[in-house]
């Protein structure tokens, strides 16, 4: 099978200050991968130039074997069928929920299926709808959070880049998110996540890579990586 | 009594031109974080293209709004691609001069075409008032109300209710998010100047109409109005704005009618920074760059 998506020695830097370095890494149709680092260590560098918001200084990224996406400006590359749900959710704050969602599929065009993909999000999120016309500044972070996720899903993309979606929620919803992010897999939807609550991720992905000042230091399936030293010294807490 | 509501009238009306060119100004510097000084001169551009289409084209009034538009709107659309895209992502300080710039250019090359002096504009609409019970107006005034009524409703008809209104809404606030879930920025942009300058080509026109003249530094009389309305309003709510807008003609007319014209601007510009003095952010508030 080839791969959905490939990059390939990918380096960016922002003015003279490298942010990562010959980054390789790939994913198949299906899975969940994680990419697990510190902070300040790349991740969301990574996620913003796949979608075309940070220029890459070097490097391909490959998308379904025909696109090179660091050629494409961002709305190209949603197009493909790829979705973000943003580092601290990033949500239009004075827009409603329900523009919120609506935003999320403006590459619709028939005006059908837009209702009837807000009606699905509304289904999987029934706290939403009750919701939708409050203004999304006004929400609860576990609510902010699955606007983020909707909004994402609402076009229903092939990859989903998650940048940290457990971030500043409570123990309880994040669990909630990690089990939603499964979900979402097997519905069919690759998902690339960045995160540092490596338990939880590793739990959940086929593959993880280990990001350390900008370069790939580990990569593997999920359950090799988690018994790796490094891994278990920063994230898991301790020996193994 | 009827002359203080006559002026009443006589300042909406004045402000209502002032409300079209001050919101343009603002969803300009909104969606595009640019503080486009050029905006009076694409309103001036209109009003000549207005005058010079009465003159050699058709005096049919609707021909000549049309023309008002079409005129001030080309002058967006290159304005936008030629100076203020090319400086996309610079220093805000960056665009802001070449604007200055183009504003200069822009009045001093009408200057040079059609002469320091206004120039008259021909008579299209009959010049008869028209009571409305207690006051009255001239259809003049009626014509440029009217038009500049209906601007302000469709820009807030644009902006609140339809998808790509909804999309501007969206790059205003956070354009990279908006880029990654398919919106064309570069396009939003251009389609906000573009829409800007059309309205303040139309509202041109009718206040072209409305003084019987055009002329090549008109853009200095409504710019200081517009800039300072934002900064009273706020640029945050589109109603703050018209507001604003609407109450400086007021305040304006009133000061004409029972002081005298030469106290008007002393008083306002007094009243403005007084307001500003309590309220930096404007009155509504304002999105910071
Ligand atoms: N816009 C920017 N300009 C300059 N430097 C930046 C910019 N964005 C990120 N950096 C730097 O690039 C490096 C990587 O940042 P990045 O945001 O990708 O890290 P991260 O792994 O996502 O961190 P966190 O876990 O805190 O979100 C950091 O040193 C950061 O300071
Ligand atoms: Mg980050």
């Amino acid at each position: 099978m080839s791969a959905l998506l490939k990059v390939s020695g990918l380096s960016v830097a922002y003015g003279a200050v490298p942010a990562i370095l010959d980054v390789s890494l790939e994913m198949q149709p299906g899975e969940v991968r994680v990419i697990l680092g510190a902070n300040g260590a790349g991740k969301t560098t990574i996620i913003k130039t796949l979608l075309g918001l940070v220029r890459a200084r070097s490097g391909t990224i490959q998308f379904d074997g025909k696109h090179d996406l660091t050629r494409l400006k961002s709305h190209q590359i949603h197009q493909l069928g790829i979705a973000w749900v943003p580092e601290g959710r990033q949500l239009w704050g004075s827009l409603t929920v329900l523009e919120n969602l609506r935003m999320g599929a403006f590459i619709e065009h028939d005006e059908a299926k837009v209702e009837k993909g807000i009606a699905a999000m509304f289904e999987r999120f029934p706290r939403l709808q009750e919701r939708r016309n409050q203004l999304a500044a006004s929400l609860s972070g576990g609510e902010q959070q699955m606007v983020a996720i909707a909004r994402a899903l609402i076009s229903k993309p092939r990859l989903l880049l998650m940048d940290e979606p457990s971030i500043g929620l409570a123990p309880l919803v994040v669990r909630d998110i990690f089990d939603l992010v499964r979900a979402i897999n097997q519905d069919g939807i690759s998902v690339l996540m960045v995160e540092q609550n490596a338990r939880q991720a590793l739990a959940l992905a086929h593959w993880a890579y280990l990001l350390e000042i900008g370069q790939i230091v580990e990569s593997g399936p999920a359950g090799e990586i988690s018994t790796k030293e490094r891994v278990q010294e920063v994230f898991l807490g301790g020996a193994a | 009594m009827d002359i203080f509501l006559q002026q009443i009238m006589n300042g909406a009306v004045i402000g209502s031109t002032y409300a079209v060119v001050a919101v343009g100004f603002a969803l300009v510097f909104i969606v595009l974080r640019v503080v486009n000084f050029a905006h009076p001169e694409i309103f001036m551009l209109g009003m000549f293209s207005g005058l010079w289409t009465a003159l050699h084209i058709s005096d049919n009034l609707a021909v000549v709004l049309v023309a008002g538009a079409i005129g001030a709107g080309l002058g967006g659309l290159v304005l936008e691609r030629v100076v203020i895209r090319p400086l996309h992502g610079r220093n805000m300080l960056m665009t802001l001069l070449a604007t200055l710039g183009v504003s200069i250019i822009l009045q001093n090359g009408m200057a040079i075409i059609t002469g320091p002096d206004p120039v008259p504009y021909p008579t299209i609409i009959p010049n008869m008032s028209v009571p409305l019970g207690p006051v009255s107006l001239t259809a003049r005034q009626l014509v440029n109300f009217a038009a500049c009524a209906i601007l302000l409703i469709t820009a807030s008809y644009y902006v609140r209710g339809t998808k790509y209104g909804r999309a501007t809404r969206a790059v205003a606030e956070r354009p990279d998010v908006a880029a990654a879930f398919g919106v064309n920025v570069s396009l939003i942009s251009l389609i906000t100047v573009v829409f800007a300058s059309l309205m303040a080509g139309i509202a041109a026109v009718s206040v072209g109409l409305l003084y019987g003249s055009a002329w090549a530094f008109v853009g200095l009389l409504y710019g200081l109005k517009a800039f300072i309305i934002l900064l009273v309003a706020g640029n945050r709510y589109f109603e703050g704005v018209v507001f604003v807008a609407i109450a400086l003609g007021i305040i304006e007319a009133l000061i004409t009618g029972y002081v005298s014209s030469g106290m008007r601007d002393v008083v306002t510009f007094t009243l403005l920074i007084g307001v500003l003095y309590f309220r930096p952010n404007g009155v509504f508030g304002s999105y910071n760059a």
